[in-house]
Order: C-alpha cells, then sequence, then structure tokens
C-alpha cells in the first residue's frame, strides 16, 4: 500500500504530523506537517516512492503564510497534502533540483505573495509584468492596489 | 472617408467611394484571439457560418498585411503595449472591431480592485464597432462587420430591406 | 567553425510573439538558435492573466462560478463540475443521481468539441486546411445541442451547487444519439485524411517524445501522459460523480511521441461517445437538484481538495473557506501550466517547424496557465 510506504519513508524524517486524512471531506489520503527545513527531505521521499506533483500553492494566514504541496500518484490512488508554515519575510529552499516541475509553481508563488525561494536556478515573475511592483494575493493588497 | 486616422489631404470624390465599396469588401481581418473570444471568431471563418462570402476570409498573421483588426478577449497590462504596437503596425486605412464585453469594457473580470487587465480596448486603441457579448455569437460578429461596411461605405447592403424588417 | 575576418560565431535570439498564428492564445517564446536548430526555447506566460484567483476571494461562492468556465473556455463544463464538486464536498451535498447523468453527458459531449478544435486547430499549425474544416463542422453539431438545454456556446456555467437546473428534454435525448451515428461514420474521414496520411506521420513519428520519468517530475497529466504509457486518467483512478457506472477504455499510446498522443486523443473521442451511449440508456428518473440547498453557502472551517479529469489532464481545485460566504483561497491546479513547464526540456535541438509540431501537441490552452 502506497500509503504504508510513504508513512515508512517520512518516518526518519521527523516530522512534526503524519496522519491519514478524511478523504470524503478533503481529497487528501495522508496529511503531512513539515518544517521549511525538511522539505527538501519529504520531496526526495515522495520522488523515491514514484509520486509527482501534483500542485503547489501558498495561502496567506495574515501573521504567517502556509504553504501547501499535493503529491498523487499514477500507480495506486493516494493524494497526500504537505503543509508547512513559514514567518513572513522568511524565504524557503526550493524543491526544482528534485522536482524540475515545481521551477514554474514556485515562481508563480513569489510573483503573487513574494515568497523567495532559496536555490531556484531563475526566480523571476511569471504571471505579472516583470516590473510589477506588487504582489496581489497578499490579504493586504486589496485596500491599497486597485485598478486605474 | 474618413478613419480614426484624421481625414487624407487629397480626396477623389467618387473614386474614394469606389474604394470605399472595395475595401469594405475585403477586409482583411488580423488574427489576435486574445481568449475565449477567439474561439468563435475562428467559427466565423468556418463552414457554417462562414466570413468568406462577406470577403473577409483572409485571416492575415503579420498586421503589416491586414487593415481590420478584431480584438478578441481580454487585454491584459502585460499585453495591452504589444496590442498598441500591433496597431500601430497596420497601415492606414484601419479599423478595429472590439469583440466581446472584454474588448468594449473589461467585461466580467472588471471590478473595483482588479490589477491585471485593462478595462477596454478603446482605451488604447481607436475602436470603431463594438459586438458585445461573452462570448457573442458568431451571427453578432458577422452583423458586427457589416455595421463596419456600412461604416466605411457610408451605404447598407440591402439597407431598405434591413430596415423594413426592423 | 571558420573564422571569417574575426566573425565570431553567436547564437540568433528569435521571439516567437505573444501574437502568432498558432491559436493557442498568448504564448511568447523566446528561442535561441544555432542556424536551424533550437539551443533554448524559454516560454514568457502571464499575456493572459486575468486575476481569477484573486477574484475568487473577492465574491462569493455563487459569484464565482461564472469564471470557471472562461478559465479554460474549451473545455467548461468539466471546471464547472471540479468546482461544483468541491464546494459540495465541503458543504456535505449530496447530487442525485440524474443530475449526476446529465453532467456527465453533458461533460463528454464537452470533451469531444474540445478535442475536435484540437484536432481541427493542430493540424492548422501543420498547414492542412480541410480537417479543421469538418472538425468545427462537428463541432457546430455538439454546440447547437448544448446550446439548447445550457443556453451557451462556449463558456458554460450550467452546474449548480446541487445539481442542475435544467432537464434534459427529448429532442436533445434524440438528436445527441442522432449526431453520435454521424460521428461515428465520420472517424473513417479523418482516418483516411490525416492519421493515413504520409506528410503527417513524417512530421509527428518519433517527434517531440515524453518519457515517463519526465511525466514524474513534472507533473504530466492528461493525453500526454497517457500516449507515453502510463494509464492515469481521473475517472478511472479517482472515480468521481457517475463514471463507476459506466464501461469504457483508457487508451494509451507506447511510445510517447505526437503521433500516440493524436491516436490517444482520437480514441478518447470514441470512449466519450461510448459513454454518453450507454449514459442516455441507463438515465434515471428523478430530481435534478439535492434537496436542502442552503440559499446562503457558507461552508465550515476547512479544505478540500478535488480533481477531475478535463480534455487537457488533471484540473485540481483547492479551496481553504474560513466560514465566510466568500472562499478564502481557491487555487486552480490547471493541467497545461505543467504540460508547458516540460516544453523547454522538449524544445531542445530541435527545427523550428517540429517546434510548433511539439507546442500544438502538448495542447495548452493560455488563458487557463494565466488564470
Amino acid at each position: 500500500m502506497l500509503k504504508d510506504n510513504l508513512t515508512k519513508a517520512l518516518a526518519p524524517l521527523g516530522l512534526e504530523k503524519v496522519a491519514d486524512g478524511d478523504y470524503a471531506k478533503t481529497g487528501y489520503h495522508l496529511e503531512v506537517a513539515a518544517q521549511p527545513d525538511q522539505m527538501a527531505g519529504v520531496a526526495q521521499a515522495m520522488l523515491d516512492a514514484g509520486c509527482f506533483l501534483e500542485s503547489f500553492t501558498a495561502v496567506d494566514l495574515m501573521e504567517s503564510f502556509d504553504l501547501v504541496y499535493h503529491f498523487a500518484s499514477f500507480d495506486e490512488l493516494c493524494r497526500t497534502a504537505v503543509h508547512v508554515p513559514l514567518g513572513k519575510r522568511k524565504g524557503m529552499p526550493s524543491i526544482s533540483q528534485i522536482y524540475p516541475g515545481a521551477d514554474w509553481y514556485e515562481r508563480e508563488v513569489f510573483d503573487l505573495f513574494g515568497i523567495h525561494f532559496f536555490g531556484h536556478p531563475n526566480l523571476k515573475r511569471i504571471l505579472l509584468p516583470e516590473d510589477a511592483d506588487f504582489h496581489p494575493l497578499l490579504k493586504d493588497f486589496g485596500a491599497t492596489q486597485g485598478n486605474d | 472617408m474618413e478613419t480614426k486616422t484624421g481625414e487624407p489631404l487629397i480626396q477623389f470624390g467618387l473614386l474614394e467611394e469606389a474604394l470605399n465599396l472595395a475595401r469594405a469588401n475585403s477586409l482583411w481581418p488580423m488574427t489576435f484571439g486574445l481568449a475565449c473570444c477567439a474561439i468563435e471568431m475562428m467559427a466565423v471563418g468556418m463552414a457554417r457560418f462562414d466570413l468568406a462570402r462577406f470577403g473577409a476570409e483572409v485571416f492575415r498573421p503579420s498586421p503589416r498585411q491586414c487593415d481590420l483588426m478584431i480584438v478578441a478577449g481580454t487585454i491584459s497590462k502585460k499585453m495591452a503595449p504589444a496590442v498598441v504596437r500591433l496597431y500601430e503596425q497596420m497601415p492606414a486605412p484601419k479599423w478595429v472591431i472590439a469583440m466581446g464585453n472584454c474588448a468594449i469594457s473589461g467585461g466580467p473580470f472588471y471590478y473595483p480592485t482588479q490589477y491585471a487587465i485593462v478595462p477596454g480596448a478603446d482605451l488604447i486603441i481607436p475602436v470603431d464597432v463594438y459586438v458585445p457579448g461573452c462570448p457573442p455569437r458568431p451571427e453578432t460578429l458577422l452583423e458586427g462587420i457589416l455595421m463596419l461596411e456600412e461604416k466605411i461605405t457610408k451605404r447598407g447592403r440591402l439597407r431598405k430591406f434591413r430596415d423594413a424588417k426592423g | 567553425m571558420i573564422e571569417l575576418y574575426g566573425i565570431e560565431e553567436k547564437t540568433y535570439t528569435l521571439n516567437l510573439g505573444p501574437q502568432h498564428p498558432s491559436t493557442h492564445g498568448v504564448l511568447r517564446v523566446l528561442l535561441e538558435m544555432e542556424g536551424e536548430f533550437i539551443s533554448k526555447a524559454e516560454p514568457v506566460i502571464g499575456y493572459g492573466h486575468r486575476g481569477h484567483e484573486h477574484m475568487a476571494e473577492n465574491r462569493n461562492y455563487q459569484q464565482f462560478l461564472p469564471n470557471m468556465g472562461r478559465v479554460d473556455y474549451l473545455h467548461a463544463l468539466a471546471y464547472n463540475q471540479g468546482y461544483c464538486m468541491a464546494v459540495e464536498k465541503l458543504l456535505g451535498l449530496v447530487v442525485p443521481e440524474r443530475a449526476e447523468f446529465i453532467r456527465v453527458i453533458t461533460a463528454e459531449l464537452n470533451r469531444i468539441t474540445s478535442h475536435l478544435l484540437w484536432f481541427g486547430a493542430y493540424l492548422l499549425d501543420l498547414g492542412a486546411f480541410t480537417p479543421i474544416m469538418y472538425a468545427f463542422d462537428d463541432r457546430e453539431h455538439i454546440l447547437d445541442l448544448l446550446d439548447r438545454i445550457t443556453g451557451s456556446r462556449l463558456t458554460y456555467c450550467f452546474y449548480r451547487f446541487g445539481g442542475v437546473p435544467v432537464d434534459l428534454d427529448d429532442e436533445f435525448i434524440t438528436g445527441t444519439r442522432a449526431f453520435i451515428q454521424r460521428l461515428r461514420s465520420r472517424w473513417v474521414d479523418y482516418d483516411n485524411l490525416v492519421t493515413k496520411n504520409v506528410i503527417f506521420i513524417n512530421r509527428a513519428r518519433d517527434v517531440g517524445l515524453i518519457t515517463k520519468d519526465q511525466c514524474v517530475k513534472y507533473g504530466i497529466t492528461g493525453p500526454n501522459l497517457r500516449g507515453s504509457g502510463i494509464p492515469y486518467d481521473i475517472r478511472k483512478s479517482e472515480p468521481y460523480s457517475a463514471y463507476p457506472l459506466f464501461d469504457f477504455e483508457v487508451p494509451i499510446g507506447s511510445k510517447g511521441d505526437i503521433f500516440d498522443r493524436y491516436m490517444v486523443r482520437l480514441q478518447e473521442m470514441e470512449q466519450s461517445c461510448r459513454i454518453i451511449e450507454q449514459a442516455l440508456d441507463k438515465l434515471p428518473n428523478g430530481p435534478i437538484m439535492a434537496e436542502k440547498v442552503p440559499k446562503r453557502i457558507k461552508p465550515p472551517v476547512g479544505e478540500v481538495y478535488q480533481a477531475v479529469e478535463t480534455a487537457r489532464g488533471e484540473f485540481g481545485i483547492y479551496i481553504v473557506s474560513q466560514g465566510d460566504v466568500k472562499p478564502y483561497r481557491v487555487k486552480l491546479r490547471v493541467p497545461s501550466f505543467a504540460n508547458l513547464s516540460l516544453f523547454p526540456e522538449l524544445a531542445v535541438d530541435t527545427l523550428v517547424a517540429d517546434l510548433v509540431a511539439i507546442l500544438g501537441s502538448v495542447d495548452v490552452v493560455i488563458p487557463e496557465i494565466d488564470r
């Protein structure tokens, strides 16, 4: 069972939480919480188990960010959600050496939230014009910026 | 014959009328689909709604060879300089049709804290005909092109029959 | 390398600008070329960015429904379905069976239109003008059928939370059955025109190979993945809606070149026809909306991830709710984003003509990448 293999592979990393998800309510089979510096180990374990990076995004929780990685597998149905809390004005190590597909996802998070990724080969804006000076999905954006 | 770029210096009278008839009946649009409306623009060129019977079938990719720009889709702020540059690259006389609600006024994407789009093509280039809809049916775009022909020639196709029907 | 009067060899930068004849939308590709061969291709996206995710935080759940039809307008009903299912999961609503069948029938019809449009537009990119005429002709029949009950031709907003608002009528059912008969007779035409065409085979065989390793590393889904031989289809792997009740196959390729992806899409259209026929035969009677749909949609605190299989791959929607009428965060995981991120690797050491063929075969829709 892929879920058991993943739980075993993640055990030596000493993560905060590796628990079963409630599939009917959330769509996850496995819920994992990790710290930013442990993320590289988690990503490597996922790649070794044959999972692909389904999605990567960030949520602005006013005082901090919550980075959410979703992994799934082509062989067996098992969706893993990895939540990584990140303080404001902190950076995050990039996993684009392990998953090259994460390259664009990290650029998008940088573009929309302003989170910096260490070790990213090409961290520049991807959706907004390159000379834009705002990050639109931050919660305090709508109050100050707007349409002209 | 006046376009948004101004009256020509030398006017030829009857020759201009003949030239306008020729220009209106052989408009060459530019393939400028930005978003969803592009698909309806493609459908207009296809067999069912057939734009070829009005002479406007030749969609040229290069702006230097067209005289009609159909802005089909939302103009984002990143794309706006490219739109203006393409408009400037077209040789006069040239016309612009704003197709779809996004090109007219920002459409469904306009709201107070919108940061990404230009709410309307006429903010950056002069527009001759507005074709509303989201997306407009291909028949609507045909009506828009016919209306542009009327504008160019100052006479309509079978206008007395159209006006009678209402 | 000949040194001619001290001239040094440099690479040549070519800009495949945001406005170009391929109808994928506004994509810009910066090419660095050594003679005719491409050494580096960098896609620049964002020319269609409209701020869907920002709009989601500024509107309530019902007001965000029309946006889903505009993310990927070619298979809009699948995106509608994903969003409605995600919110229904948050609310705990159960959709009645007839509504699920109607959703499947309309979504599969929409899948056929999307693949037909890809077929026509792709061959237009390669220089063939006839297939797009045939494809759009078939497409117009489907659009008439869908127009009858949904009211739109392209950017549908047909599903509601808890079901569908309008029921199918007899004319739709007879029309769909007649159309499927007609479409099946068209496969022969398409085969003779394109599949057996020597020029197409030469341009498509052994070009643009996607390996299984690349699929895992980049998160490729959809016909691109199935063309490389991995049989992952969310309708079978993570079944949702009424799909478990139908019997259909998942076509896969073997090598992962353009021809395999093309065959996968053609065969998927036939499988969609099978699903529609079975659904029409087994269509149950009953209500089309769930019983207690609240007027104010205020899901409880929580998050949900819902994946559906669209014509381009896996569409995932991730909603974070904090108990308000407006979503706190909506992330749209679109298949073309991951598929296009593989493109720089595929483009190395190819000719420009092959580049256009590879880009078309990956089937990207730029407004969904830019959201």
